[in-house]
């Protein structure tokens, strides 16, 4: 059964009963093309596979006998444009119309087993292997127009959707005619020759989304959106803090409440299934629960606590003497960091509809990690994971959290219960209560400058924002950093960029702060120690130039600041100009100016729509975004006590992307995202003097120093 | 409580709807659960976020904080009552397809529906208009400089 609002046209939410992976290899006529993503070809294995077998590749590709082409692959669209760019790829090789593709994504039963792509290199990933199996497509399909005309391989073609003889290009056979009564499936091996960068017609052009039309015309179906005959609405009980245990729950006036279909109770879980929201909103309010509280965790403790749990995790990018320099080093600099807990905050909060049908469950969740799901759902209920079927309709917005299968879970648990579909969705406060949060960070940076002026020691100690982003693109002739892993007193995860944009902040701001220390400019000091970083020198020199830094004269109160950072295989350089004012200490952000190399751009307009995204979700982190709790009890728990940017705030943004053509495609947002809260800081000082070692830059800490 | 047993009817995209509901449940619960009109969003609850706004007589309204007896023999406009009798879009949906102002879509139906209404407004508003009468819709994936374009593309489209 399908619900309503899910179906493959409108939003690529794939329709439920549609054949499986399985049932499609056994069944499907045309040609086949499966690959493996983030794996050596050569490792798959050869050969044609017989179809029917399911083992060893995580993505395929289908010439239909309609000549439509259909991509499958695992990560989610959390609204990152994988569905186009991917789209576009596969045509580019195919030479056929955009419109001829279609891409299904994040269905367990349909795509192959997740390889736990993260959506912010998405495109890095997945991209390079469908342009792959697209280019094998071509070579198969070129091969068979030219045996049915007797004539060499390459005296053939492919064009708008056809193949064509070269010779007479009235002799042509459309893809679907050639894939018409055929079964043939086929591995990808050894890479077929890619297209030639000067013969592309779509990559490289700002197609439209393929989703924007159901995006505007409220057609688009997110979890809440679904519905299935006799769909019920469920809630379920939460704690009042974190790590509390339930004692016990008193359910009988719950269950005699109006419209609520049964109280649902299996060992700590406690929920409720009514026939709308809010009455199983209002029974659940009429349940009482006795807990045993947990461990009142305090935001006043935090920095301390992570200190004090720290266990050394790795060590990174270890060169020269690190101690050895310092200890002789003209002049040392230390300074100590902090980056607080952040929401990812979606508009969207969690949700998940399940339906028993049968001996399966099936599962429409927003998530992306449907393969997470799958296996929580399977475990938590006794099943087979090949009993249950995760489908990811549209999300709402993702940024990393959401990843954990809990909404999937408790959804399968009461749809199981009361043997009908329910929908279970989060509302703004157990959105914000009951997920994963960006783990805070403490980072200590000691460095050591020689007589000459050059940072000859760079030690950091990273506590508990892991490792992404922590090794310097400088070259510094004694390095070390190492990660530590502490323990977290508020549920943590990914967040765009993990760890990136805190080690980002620390190093960017510290090495404006040796700078200032030493009288020199910034961007020279960045350039002297990028010395075998390359890309990173490029959108570095590009930046200023765009920027003109070196004639720049802010008036009082105004200044300007660098930053830069990598990550997810891009390189970005930001100049932020903010304005402070003095009595009040508020940061007014004007204009950002974004300078990035993201190898091959696929799409250049949602490039850009992405670096825009990641820069305002960057001031967020620069100036307001901090998760606070008291006593084991989330207090940022609305928009309002959580304030994220608005449109008000939004600056004037200026996007740069430098073409490197020649190297693969990289992932949008978070580059520019973690270079944000840096060039914010900076800019800080360069207005006021002031340089503050913690973001947010709140007004109530700036005034503090004026 | 002959009152309240009176059914409530609005008029919703031009179709009149009698309905039963008791008269403090939310406009938006009304209109996702009864009405299966699943284009307004929830969002937050409590009218912080811009996602379920809707046109009552022509006027934005959070429909998450209206309840539902305060639409009682009124008009109600939501995003799927925007699109032409001949599936075109309206102009302010066509120029944020155009300028592919969203990312992941979700706040973009309350969006275009406060634009539509601010438009009717405010024929030509400047830069700074637009971010003052949107500033209460929150985009988290930051799409903001983008849905300025976009509105004013479609008050240029519009005043033709």
């Amino acid at each position: 059964m399908n619900p309503r609002g899910a179906d493959d046209s409108s939003n690529g939410v794939p329709d439920a009963s549609g054949l499986t992976r399985r049932e499609f290899l056994r069944a499907a006529g045309g040609v086949v093309v499966l690959f493996s993503i983030g794996r050596s070809l050569e490792a798959g294995g050869g050969g044609s596979a017989p179809a029917g077998t399911v083992a060893d590749f995580d993505a395929w590709l289908r010439i239909g006998e309609d000549g439509r082409i259909t991509v499958f692959a695992p990560t989610p669209e959390v609204g990152q444009n994988l569905r186009t760019e991917l789209a576009q790829l596969a045509a580019e090789e195919l030479s056929t119309p955009l419109s001829s593709v279609g891409v299904v994504l994040g269905d367990t039963d349909r795509v192959p087993d997740d390889p736990g792509v993260c959506a912010s290199s998405a495109i890095s990933t997945i991209g390079l292997t469908v342009r792959q199996a697209a280019a094998e497509a071509r070579e198969i399909l070129a091969a068979m127009a030219a045996e049915r005309w007797g004539v060499p391989r390459a005296e053939v073609a492919l064009k708008d959707g056809r193949v064509v003889l070269a010779s007479d290009p009235k002799t042509a056979i459309g893809l679907g005619e050639l894939a018409r009564g055929q079964r043939l499936v086929r591995r990808l091996k050894q890479p077929a020759p890619l297209k030639p960068r000067a013969e592309y017609a779509l990559v490289g052009k700002s197609a439209p989304a393929i989703d924007g039309p159901a995006y505007v015309t409220g057609k688009a179906a997110f979890a809440a959106d679904l519905r299935l005959p006799k769909l019920a609405y469920g809630k379920v009980l939460m704690p009042p803090c974190l790590g509390a245990k339930l004692v016990r729950a008193e359910t009988a006036s719950a269950a005699t409440q109006p419209g609520v279909i049964a109280v649902v109770q299996e060992d700590d879980f406690v929920g409720v299934v009514a026939l709308r929201p809010d009455l199983a909103e209002r029974a659940l309010r009429s349940i009482q629960a006795t807990w045993e509280e947990g461990a009142h965790a305090s935001m006043a403790a935090l920095y301390r606590g992570l200190r004090a749990s720290a266990k050394l995790e790795e060590r990174l990018g270890v060169r020269g003497d690190v101690e050895a320099s310092l200890a002789g080093a003209r002049h040392g600099y230390s300074a100590s960091y902090r980056t607080p807990f952040a929401a990812h905050a979606p508009i969207e909060p969690h949700a998940a509809l399940a339906s028993a049908q049968g001996d399966r469950i099936v599962v429409y969740a927003g998530t992306q990690r449907p393969f997470d799901h799958r296996k929580a759902v399977a475990e938590a209920l006794g099943m087979s994971a090949g009993k249950v079927r995760v489908i990811v309709p549209a999300v709402g917005g993702a940024f990393g959290g959401k990843d954990a299968p809990d909404i999937s879970v408790q959804a399968a648990r009461l749809a199981r219960a009361v043997g009908r579909p329910v929908l279970l969705s989060q509302s703004r406060e157990e959105e914000m209560s009951w997920n994963s949060f960006r783990p805070a960070a403490v980072i200590d940076v000691r460095c050591g400058v020689t007589e000459k002026g050059e940072i000859a020691a760079w030690d950091a100690d990273v506590f508990n924002c892991g490792s992404r982003g922590a090794e310097p693109p400088y070259t510094f002739p004694n390095q070390r950093v190492r990660v530590y892993e502490c323990d977290s007193p508020l549920p943590q995860g990914r967040w765009r960029g993990l760890g990136g944009s805190a080690n980002a902040f620390a190093r960017e701001v510290h090495l404006d702060y040796v700078a200032s220390e030493l009288g020199e400019d910034p961007v020279g000091m960045r350039l002297r120690h990028l010395r075998s970083d390359a890309r990173m020198k490029r959108v570095v020199r590009a930046a200023a130039e765009r920027y003109g830094w070196e004639d720049r004269r802010p008036p009082t109160g105004l200044g300007a600041g660098f930053a830069c950072a990598a990550d997810a295989g891009s390189c970005a350089a930001v100049v932020a100009d903010v304005e402070v004012e003095r009595s009040s200490g508020q940061v007014r952000v004007r204009r950002v100016l974004v300078v990035q190399e993201s190898g091959l751009v696929v799409n250049p307009d949602n490039l850009c729509n992405q670096i825009e995204g990641g820069v305002v979700m960057g001031l967020g982190l620069a100036l307001q975004e901090a998760v606070r709790y008291e006593q084991g009890r989330i207090l940022s728990r609305s928009f309002a006590s959580y304030p994220i940017p608005t449109i008000r705030e939004a600056p004037a943004l200026e996007i740069v992307v430098l073409p490197a053509p020649d190297s693969p495609p990289q992932g949008g947002a978070t580059a520019a995202l973690c270079a944000v809260a840096p060039a914010v800081a900076n800019a800080v000082f360069d207005a006021i003097g002031r340089r503050l070692p913690e973001v947010p830059l709140a007004p109530v800490r700036l005034r503090a120093g004026l | 409580m002959a009152e309240t047993a009176r059914p409530i009817v609005i008029r919703v995209n031009g179709t009149e709807h009698s309905l039963g509901a008791e008269r403090s449940r939310s406009l938006l619960s009304v209109l996702r659960t009864e009405l299966g009109l699943t284009g307004t969003k929830y969002g937050c609850g409590s009218g912080e976020c811009g996602a379920c706004t809707v046109l009552l007589d022509g006027q934005p309204v959070r429909a998450c904080t209206t309840p539902v007896s305060h639409a009682d023999g009124r008009s109600v406009t939501t995003i799927e009552g925007l699109e032409g009798k001949d599936g075109s879009l309206h102009p302010v949906q066509q120029a944020f397809l155009d300028v592919q102002a969203f990312q992941c879509g979700y706040c973009t139906p309350g969006m275009i529906m406060e634009a539509v209404a601010l438009l009717r407004k405010d024929p030509n508003p400047t830069a700074l208009t637009i971010r003052e009468k949107m500033a209460g819709h929150l985009c988290r994936c930051g799409t903001y400089s983008r849905i300025v374009r976009a509105i004013q593309a479609a008050a240029a489209k519009m005043r033709k």
